[in-house]
């Protein structure tokens, strides 16, 4: 159980890495399995009429119908929803499948097909075929029942992969963000003689406070630098270990004869700075960018 | 080998720059001549030029203090100079942030810092 809460919560990019404990968690059994075979030998027959019925009714909606252009890609994306229904009553659920069912999700996040639509879809067609099968199966409808309630159990698993695929690209894009924002150059700016201006814009993480510190000492020993001024109005939040960091950047400037300002603090860094215990008395401070430039002006003078 | 570090005199500022990285008991020699020469010279300053080391380990930081506070109690001032950026952020994560001894950037601005105040 833990195992299938970690692999949900951290285990992305293995599809199918613990395919074994997915399909027990969601209690699919060979029964189940051989049920939806059961129901194959009808796919066909069963399909096509509620495809048609599914885009007369998605074609109902405007948004959806901007979609596509003209007849043609819509058979041609009617014969991928009968292969996907095939698929899905043939029930090998093995690496493969769950590897082509992720790309599928992935064409669909790419094209827009937002959860609610691909939910929505999936609830449309397992109503209409829970219909079909059991009218289909009229004399017999305490069998027929079993088989609709082991489709409905893989059906489910079918979605949770391609919503499992819908997060995974998400955070990808989050990442990447992430990963832009920390990439930002931080320039070092040369006010007047002695007197330095590092600006942060972004996201501080631990990564380039790393390389702030580098340029920051640098730029000391570079430009003979007697005052810097560290602007971080431009960064809304930092953990304690980068705000530690930036002490420890700022005591390491001191011992290169240089004093240091902080200025634009946000009311989050402040509370992360007061958490790892620094107080305004060891570190100098100003509200913003003009009085803290006043600031290092007057201890180049005095 | 023992390093002896030459003590230069500008004036009543006495000029000590370390070359070499000193062991322990190279760092002691260095402390008792200084002192000495700080009475001998009547000395107003003292200047540690670290420039050229690519590391400061606890004990010579330490030492460093020490002499700071000694030199004080003659009357004197003492700065240190060249910290070296690698070096400087090292010892900060060693925790050894010489909070009382000033320093300064290179050895110009360390004449001019105790220029300022005689």
């Amino acid at each position: 159980m833990d195992d299938i809460i970690a692999s949900s919560a951290g285990g992305h990019g293995r599809p199918g890495g613990h395919l074994a404990d997915q399909l027990r968690w969601f209690d699919i059994t060979e029964t189940d399995r051989r049920q939806a075979e059961a129901l194959a030998v009808t796919a066909d027959e069963l399909a096509e009429p509620i495809i048609e019925d599914f885009y007369a009714h998605l074609l109902s909606f405007e948004d959806a119908r901007r979609h596509f252009r003209g007849e043609e890609q819509i058979a041609r994306v009617k014969q991928g929803q009968l292969k996907y229904f095939r698929e899905l009553v043939s029930a090998s659920l093995d690496e493969d499948y769950v590897r082509n069912r992720r790309r599928i999700g992935q064409i669909h996040e790419r094209a827009g097909v937002t959860p609610t639509l691909y939910v929505g879809a999936y609830a449309y067609y397992l109503h209409r075929l829970g219909h079909r099968v059991m009218a289909k199966m009229q004399d017999d409808p305490a069998h027929a029942l079993p088989l609709l309630l082991s489709l409905i159990k893989i059906a489910h698993f079918d979605m949770s992969q391609a919503l499992e695929t819908y997060v995974e690209a998400r955070e990808a894009t989050i990442e990447q963000r992430e990963r832009e924002m920390s990439e930002l150059p931080t320039p070092v700016l040369k006010l007047r003689d002695g007197l330095l201006l590092i600006p942060v814009v972004g996201t501080l993480d631990s990564y380039r406070a790393r390389s702030l510190t580098v340029k920051l000492l640098e730029g000391i020993r570079d430009h003979r630098a007697r005052a810097v001024v560290l602007d971080i109005t431009g960064v809304a939040a930092v953990d304690s270990a980068v705000a530690n960091h930036l002490i420890q950047t700022m005591t390491a400037a001191r011992l290169m004869g240089a004093s240091s300002v902080l200025t634009g603090l946000s009311a989050e860094v402040a509370q992360a700075l007061v958490k790892i215990g620094v107080t305004g008395e060891a570190l100098r401070t100003a509200g913003d960018l003009q009085h803290g430039i006043e600031m290092a002006e007057r201890m180049l003078d005095g | 080998m023992a390093v002896r570090v030459p003590i230069l005199r500008q004036g009543r500022t006495l000029i000590a720059s370390i070359q070499e990285d000193l062991s322990d008991g190279d760092i002691l020699e260095l402390q008792s001549r200084v002192l000495e020469d700080v009475i001998r010279h009547r000395a107003t300053g003292v200047i540690f030029d670290v420039s050229a080391l690519d590391v400061l380990d606890s004990f010579g930081t330490r030492t460093l203090s020490d002499i700071a506070a000694a030199v004080q109690l003659r009357g004197a001032r003492m700065v240190i100079v060249g910290i070296q950026p690698e070096v400087a952020f090292s010892m900060v994560l060693l925790g050894l942030t010489l909070a009382d001894v000033p320093t300064a950037l290179d050895l110009e601005t360390g004449l001019a810092m105790l220029g300022r105040a005689a």
